[in-house]
């Protein structure tokens, strides 16, 4: 047992999950807040990481300075395409079920009208360029620069995500609408702007991701659902409206993955993530970090 | 001035009628029952990589040429316009079989081309070929194929027996020049990476390599640095993937990544893609890829059909199995131009012709074109050189792959 590579495997692992992390905390401001269960987030990436991969290919713009374009750029869409889809069924939904139901098939199609304009604007073709993606040598490991990079940002976008919803009356509310909806609502938190805002927070947090992801990945239309999934498995692991949750949940998953991928094959790799999938909803159905979860003894809410 | 206008207006006149002459007969041939020719191709998922660089731009390339030259000719019948009836696959095998049946079925073509990839033409062979349609691959690679036995599929890529084998024997020749021995071969779980994965096994042993990895991984993987990585660490000095293109880029991408710099770096589709090359530019040297073609073959029309790639995609056919799909298509336009659009008639004319095409003469025997032996290239310069077998080769082999740059 060679155990330099072991750590060495378990470090790519955590890089990778330092990006699992950050859409699933993205997915967690919406489904965790607002039942809204978005599977075209993903797509939100795709965005991010063609919209990088042009301003870096046809105007040379730095692929880290370009996510200050891809976040807010998306950020801004989300939030219209809240307003558009989403706010009307917030308002008219009678259960908790009925928005869930209702969500997944809105964005069931917005999956398919985003990934065939990416196909009609970009093409089948798979996409990429080179940055920074000589290896760094770190203590006798090798790790590709990007990743590490892409890590660091990862890291510092989700502290910033933190002062966010610690420091600012607007995270605030955030908070106080994910742990209590009706007494928030009392105190006079305005509903559907929270939401949006959380909407629009969410993508902008997927389509940063995706502007790493192309630093490290090819792009094609088709990149979205795979991140979906994985996000989702995060969000679940960590707890549902769990931000530190989601936080550790993907650094847990990248590490598991790899180590498992590392100790079978590749061809594993979604076994894994599924198995993770089924042992937490049968240990622990409300995620390892939920605060909100009931102790042992107290009645169910939920 | 009024007779200006008058000279003017008996020119248009005159004019009109010389040129509504020379055209009738032309109206005439337009007005010929169109050829109408079917197939699918993957727009979208995995497979639509590969499908829209080698397969879709030939197709369309060819048609073009054809309806220039007022149409196919089809013996006994004089030229008919080429007319094309296609769809998007997806990259699911179950919609392709199911559109090939209503091609044949519904639409009534009078032709069907192959779809993109081995797993695909798998599906699709059995319906043509229970229809009695000639199909002939450009883009397969299976011994299993060729074990059904269906007498109207032929293949003109060297199989994964007469590839692999040619790698084989590349790599016993390179250990005659430095010391090479432990090999990692990884390869998709797909019919085209199984194949080759089963073909190059029992060779690489019997040639006494050691082999330190083989794996499988999925076709639309994200993310192989790890395998790479315990690659590295077993001491790897062959890398051979049995990929697809997506995977192909991937692997390059990432073995330059974790500094994973072998004297062997071997790809499968996807390497001859000139996009590889635009892709990695000077990191591209040295790679070596399975097939190879390139337009300074000897063989009449290669430097031609290049050229005319360039001009209507303004992007270079990939160098290795878009030739192929040209001469697929040469080899068509040849048979219904001798024999008419009998299909039972097509088939006896493959089954018994010798064809020169733009990546030299093909024959088929029993299905299989054994005319064209397994290849080895390699980025040289920005070129796709032919390496191996020598008397095929229009370059020697950079050996070892020098540093990623």
């Amino acid at each position: 047992m060679n155990v330099a590579l072991l750590l060495d495997v378990a470090a790519g692992g955590l890089l990778m999950g330092g990006l699992y992390a950050l859409i699933a905390v993205g997915l967690n401001l919406q489904y965790g807040l607002m039942r809204v269960l978005n599977v075209a987030h993903g797509e939100f990436l795709m965005i991010g990481g063609y919209l990088t991969y042009m301003l870096h290919v046809h105007l040379g713009v730095n692929p880290l300075v370009s996510i200050l374009v891809s976040g807010p750029v998306v950020f801004a869409g989300g939030m219209g395409i809240h307003a558009l889809l989403f706010r009307g069924l917030l308002r008219l939904k009678r259960t908790q079920e009925e928005l869930e139901a209702n969500s997944l098939l809105i964005s069931f199609g917005l999956l398919f009208i985003l990934q065939n304009a990416a196909l009609l604007l970009w093409s089948a073709d798979i996409k990429g360029y080179q940055y920074l993606d000589r290896p760094l040598h770190v203590l006798g490991a090798v790790f590709p620069t990007n990743r590490v990079v892409a890590f660091g940002v990862a890291a510092m976008v989700t502290a910033l995500l933190f002062v966010f919803l610690k420091g600012t009356l607007a995270g605030t509310t955030v908070r106080a609408l994910m742990q209590d909806p009706v007494g928030a609502r009392l105190m006079g938190v305005k509903v559907p702007r929270v939401h949006g805002l959380c909407f629009g927070l969410g993508v902008g947090l997927a389509a940063v991701t995706g502007s790493l992801v192309s630093m490290l990945f090819e792009l094609t239309p088709f990149i979205g659902l795979p991140y979906t999934i994985t996000a989702l498995v995060v969000v679940i692991l960590g707890g549902l409206g769990s931000v530190t949750g989601s936080l550790l949940g993907g650094l847990i998953l990248g590490v598991l993955e790899s180590l498992g991928v590392h100790f079978t094959a590749p061809d594993l790799r979604m076994v894994i993530s599924y198995g993770v999938l089924a042992l937490i909803l049968v240990l622990r159905p409300y995620g390892l970090f939920n605060p909100l979860a009931p102790r042992p003894g107290q009645a169910s809410q939920a | 001035m009024a007779t200006t206008l008058d000279r003017r207006t008996f020119l248009k006149v005159a004019g009109g009628g010389v040129a509504a002459a020379a055209l009738f007969p032309r109206i005439g041939r337009a007005q010929a029952t169109p050829v109408r020719i079917g197939f699918t191709l993957s727009a979208t998922g995995p497979y639509s990589v590969g499908a829209g660089i080698t397969q879709g731009p030939n197709y369309h390339l060819w048609v073009e040429q054809v309806n220039a030259k007022g149409g196919l000719l089809v013996r006994g019948q004089g030229r008919r316009p080429v007319q094309l009836i296609h769809h998007d696959d997806r990259s699911e095998i179950e919609t392709a079989v199911r559109l090939y049946e209503k091609l044949i079925t519904e639409d009534k073509v009078d032709l069907l081309l192959p779809p993109w990839g081995t797993a695909m033409n798998f599906a699709v062979a059995p319906v043509a070929n229970k229809h009695g349609y000639p199909l002939i691959g450009p883009t397969v690679g299976s011994m299993k194929l060729y074990e059904l036995n269906l007498p109207y599929f032929y293949a003109v890529l060297a199989q994964p027996d007469s590839m692999m084998r040619a790698l084989a024997e590349f790599l016993k020749d390179l250990r005659s020049q430095a010391r090479i021995n432990k090999v990692a071969v990884i390869h998709v779980a797909d019919l085209f990476g199984l194949e080759h994965q089963a073909a190059l096994m029992p060779l690489l042993r019997e040639a006494g390599f050691d082999v330190v990895e083989a794996k499988s991984y999925p076709l639309g993987v994200k993310d192989l640095s790890d395998l790479l990585k315990s690659i590295k660490a077993k001491g790897a000095e062959v890398f051979i993937a049995l990929s697809y293109p997506p995977d192909t880029i991937l692997a390059t991408t990432q073995a330059k990544a974790v500094d994973f710099n072998p004297a062997v770096f071997y790809g499968a589709v996807g390497t001859a893609f000139p996009f590889f090359r635009d892709r990695f530019k000077a990191s591209a040297e040295g790679v070596f890829g399975i097939g190879a073609w390139n337009p300074k073959v000897p063989y009449p029309g290669a430097k031609e059909y290049f050229d005319a790639h360039v001009r209507k995609w303004q992007k270079e056919p990939d160098r290795w199995a878009s030739a192929f799909t040209y001469a697929t298509l040469q080899i068509l336009e040849q048979a219904v131009g001798q024999v008419s659009l009998d299909r039972a008639r097509i088939k006896s004319y493959l089954d018994a012709t010798e064809f020169s095409t733009v990546v030299g003469p093909i024959r088929f025997t029993r299905g299989l074109n054994r005319a064209t032996p397994g290849m080895v290239g390699q980025w040289q310069k920005g070129e796709f050189e032919v390496v191996w077998p020598r008397d095929r080769a229009t370059a020697r082999p950079i050996f070892p792959k020098p540093a990623w740059q």
